[in-house]
């Protein structure tokens, strides 16, 4: 069974980076709202949190936007009622409503995205643009809990001697400082050791090749390629004015057009994609099981 | 087939007045396993790495190393690199990426090998090394023991045909040591792969031995086959007491393994006296630490680290507790200096909870903890800064002579014995001590022993957490062994290791069911000498 994510990282990159890049370069109610389930169905599908909380916040940053706009631009012809002065638009009101929706899409996107693109799939990646910044990427990932790990000794140990008391703020602190220097000399120190592992293995010696465990076979190029043909036409509605809202100064969008309704019908199926992908797959399973 | 030869090797190090290694020549053959001995300060180390052109030391070279009839200067840097491997001690710091497969395949990455290629070589890697199950995970998550096999198996990925390592299994478990040394043996006969090894964990490695090389001061003083090393340097004191108990027994006849030395007892010598008439052992009546039904874990949903563990520990005795891997034994420390707390059960220490000790009364003169990473007690830049003014003359040994060095450039010994001064400064009534014995030469845990009685006798509890069989019966008063967060056995060294079959020294081993008590080479000589040779 093979799910949206288990494709090649670059084929998951350059969706997310389309559906996010669309979401945000065309900003009508249609695609917003089409962008924004899209992206709820992902999360519900990939994200290992369960729980109303996270998607509580997201209303609140939703609430917060939206109404922040019509009470900062008061463009707009028509007029909901008066503050202080100061007209309240329905235009301005709804174009705060559609620019909160692409924000929470995009972070519910990020969200998605943070869970199926691990430290492995950003790597390569970034390998393949460039070997050594894979490189400089794996070895912080791999310092991180390196360090952690030293830090959370050496302060056991400082406990241990008695250097501090734990009930006293500026004692603490002082602790933590000793702790930083103690670190950073052990890190320096025995970084001496991996620099000499990295030259005896030949760093340097050559122009670096980037290895990886990630193939691209047959299925990831059909995906890539459709990735970029139902891009590739909503970006051609876009460009060709097919896909259009104007908020100011009234509401002003594209008439119905064969490209535009082309143009939206591939968004959706862009944002579906790995929804689809996915049910597909546990079908086939299903089916390949039960034939067993 | 030759494949290094060495001709008149000197190297005086940037900056010092004395040369490091003077007049080093011999010749290593395909397929040789070499061994290198000599105490701390020898000049091993300093020669395996001039062996090894990028790891080598700045400072005056002279002399001719010709690889493989290629001298060394004409090599180019991509057979430098390749051809020759090199591991050290440390598994943690000679790990370069995050993730197992990519370490892996980090060399040939920088030799410039094409994907396909390093696919293939990888995965054969892996297969050989029986990394296939760890192949993805990260490399922070693995064990030491897999650390070093993974540093070992990133080294063979790019087919050298020497390896030099340099003290591969000092920073490892006993279990994980003897897996790795088998590792290496097994690439030797198998691959032919020429081998020359700096190690103190002899007992596997020197039946393995092609020949030894043995160093004193920066010169070669014994060089060839093992046994005729061996025989010549029976009454060496520098050498021979880091050599398995066996060949220390009997350096004339040197027989290399436990079974060869328990067939030459049993041939040739009597049995009449079967033990040793040892004192009884008395200890204080008044109570150093106490654990009474104490249980522990670190999170809510792990198992029990400590189940039910009792343990008592009287004033003004040593007691080293042993066990495997994962049994407890840090955890037990950690507890009993009271750096985590049980969630059940109650800790004593000198009749008093360790949870009614206020402020810092526990830390000043009560109790003491030795790490077993020494370097994570080191803040300061200079021996001197670190002591801040102590008086030198309440430890019982010598560091005058550091003062002025890092703590992170003295050798192992010295930073050991400059972490028990930092810890002794506390004037504790009571002395935890995890591992101090992790990575030492035998001249140096003899030492550690020494200074262990010396504190006893002036009145401090010694609590040691070890592996080291040998250690803990010389330096014991009793002996325990923790088995999944519990005291499974516990008793005088001779009791102890003279009731256990298999979690025992080798002394003992070699003399199971020939003499009884026999737990240290010195018991067996002198067993063997009261009982005298068959006519």
């Amino acid at each position: 069974m093979r799910r949206f994510q288990d494709h090649n990282p670059i084929v998951v990159f350059v969706y997310f980076l389309l559906v996010t890049v669309v979401c945000v370069l065309c900003m009508t109610p249609t695609v917003t709202l089409i962008s924004l389930a899209g992206a709820v169905i992902l999360d519900s599908v990939v994200s290992e949190k369960r729980g109303i909380g996270k998607h509580l916040r997201m209303l609140l940053i939703f609430f917060l936007l939206s109404l922040l706009n019509p009470f900062l631009y008061h463009n707009g012809v028509t007029v909901l009622f008066v503050l202080n002065d100061n007209p309240i638009t329905l235009e301005a009101l709804l174009y705060g409503v559609c620019a909160a929706l692409m924000v929470i899409s995009v972070l519910y996107w990020f969200r998605s995205f943070s869970v199926i693109m691990t430290e492995d799939r950003l790597l390569y990646v970034f390998g393949v643009f460039s070997p050594k910044l894979a490189l400089l990427f794996s070895m912080t990932l791999r310092y991180i809990p390196l360090f952690s790990k030293q830090a959370k000794r050496i302060n056991n140990v400082q406990k241990a001697l008695g250097l501090y008391k734990e009930d006293n703020a500026i004692d603490s602190i002082r602790g933590g400082v000793r702790i930083f220097s103690a670190l950073m000399t052990w890190g320096l120190e025995n970084g001496i050791i991996t620099a000499d592992s990295m030259a005896a293995r030949g760093y340097g010696v050559r122009k670096r090749t980037f290895f990886t465990i990630w193939k691209f076979g047959g299925r990831d190029l059909m995906l890539l390629l459709t990735e970029l043909v139902l891009g590739g036409i909503v970006f051609a509605g876009r460009v060709l004015k097919a896909v259009y809202f104007s908020f100011y100064p009234a509401f002003e969008s594209a008439k119905p057009s064969p490209l535009g309704i082309a143009a939206i019908t591939g968004y959706a199926l862009l944002v579906l994609l790995p929804t689809i992908i996915d049910i597909y797959e546990a079908l086939r399973w299903k089916y390949l099981t039960s034939k067993i | 087939m030759e494949i290094l030869n060495v001709k008149n090797l000197g190297f005086t190090y940037a900056g010092a007045a004395s040369k490091a290694l003077t007049d080093i020549s011999f010749t290593v053959n395909k397929g040789d396993l070499v061994l290198m001995l000599g105490a701390t300060g020898s000049g091993k180390s300093t020669l395996l790495r001039l062996l090894k052109r990028e790891v080598a030391p700045q400072g005056a070279f002279e002399g001719t190393v010709t690889f493989d009839g290629k001298n060394f200067s004409q090599m180019t840097d991509l057979e430098g690199a390749s051809r020759i491997g090199f591991v050290c001690q440390q598994p943690e710091q000679q790990i370069v990426c995050d993730k197992v497969w990519h370490e892996l395949a980090f060399g040939l990455e920088n030799l410039g090998c094409p994907s396909s290629e390093i696919r293939k070589r990888v995965s054969e890697m892996a297969a050989y090394f029986g990394i296939e199950e760890w192949f993805m995970r990260s490399t922070a998550e693995l064990s030491g023991g897999e650390k070093q096999l993974l540093n070992l198996a990133s080294v063979m990925v790019m087919q050298p045909d020497i390896i030099l390592l340099d003290e591969p299994t000092a920073q490892l478990d006993p279990i994980a040591a003897s897996s790795f040394i088998t590792s290496i043996t097994k690439l030797n006969r198998e691959f032919g792969t020429t081998v020359i090894v700096v190690e103190h964990h002899l007992e596997e490695l020197l039946p393995e031995a092609t020949s030894l090389l043995a160093l004193k001061d920066g010169r070669i003083q014994f060089s060839g086959s093992v046994s005729g090393v061996i025989k010549n340097m029976s009454d060496d004191r520098d050498i021979l007491p880091s050599l398995p108990a066996a060949v220390r027994l009997f350096p004339a006849s040197c027989p290399l393994t436990v079974a060869d030395a328990r067939r030459l007892i049993a041939d040739n010598y009597k049995n009449t006296t079967a033990s040793l008439n040892a004192p009884g052992y008395s200890h204080s009546d008044s109570i150093a630490l106490e654990f009474s039904h104490v249980y522990f874990r670190y999170e809510k949903n792990l198992p029990d680290v400590l189940s039910d563990l009792s343990l008592t520990v009287f004033e003004n005795e040593i007691f080293c507790l042993l066990g495997g891997n994962g049994s407890g034994k840090t955890t037990l420390l950690s507890a009993a200096a009271g750096l985590v707390r049980p969630f059940d059960g109650v800790i004593r220490l000198f009749g008093k909870k360790i949870k009614d000790y206020k402020g810092q009364e526990l830390r000043n003169s009560c109790v003491a903890y030795l790490p077993q990473d020494v370097q994570t007690l080191f803040l300061r830049n200079t021996v001197r800064e670190e002591l801040h003014g102590a008086d030198l003359s309440q430890f019982p040994f010598d560091l005058s002579h550091l003062m002025d060095r890092h703590p992170y450039d003295l050798s192992g010994g010295e930073q050991e014995l400059l972490a028990l001064a930092l810890v002794l400064s506390q004037h504790p009534r009571i002395l935890l001590a995890d591992e101090p014995t992790k990575g030492l030469d035998a001249l140096n845990k003899d030492r550690i022993t020494g200074i262990f009685k010396d504190l006893r006798s002036k009145g401090i509890t010694v609590v040691i957490v070890t592996h080291d069989t040998e250690f803990a019966a010389k330096t014991a008063d009793r002996c325990a062994l923790l088995f999944r967060g519990e005291i499974m056995s516990e008793g005088t060294p001779r009791e102890f290791f003279g009731s256990n079959a298999f979690y025992t020294t080798p002394a003992s081993r070699m003399t199971r069911g020939i003499y009884k008590n026999a737990v240290t080479v010195e018991d067996v000589s002198e067993l063997l000498r009261i009982n005298g040779r068959r006519s």
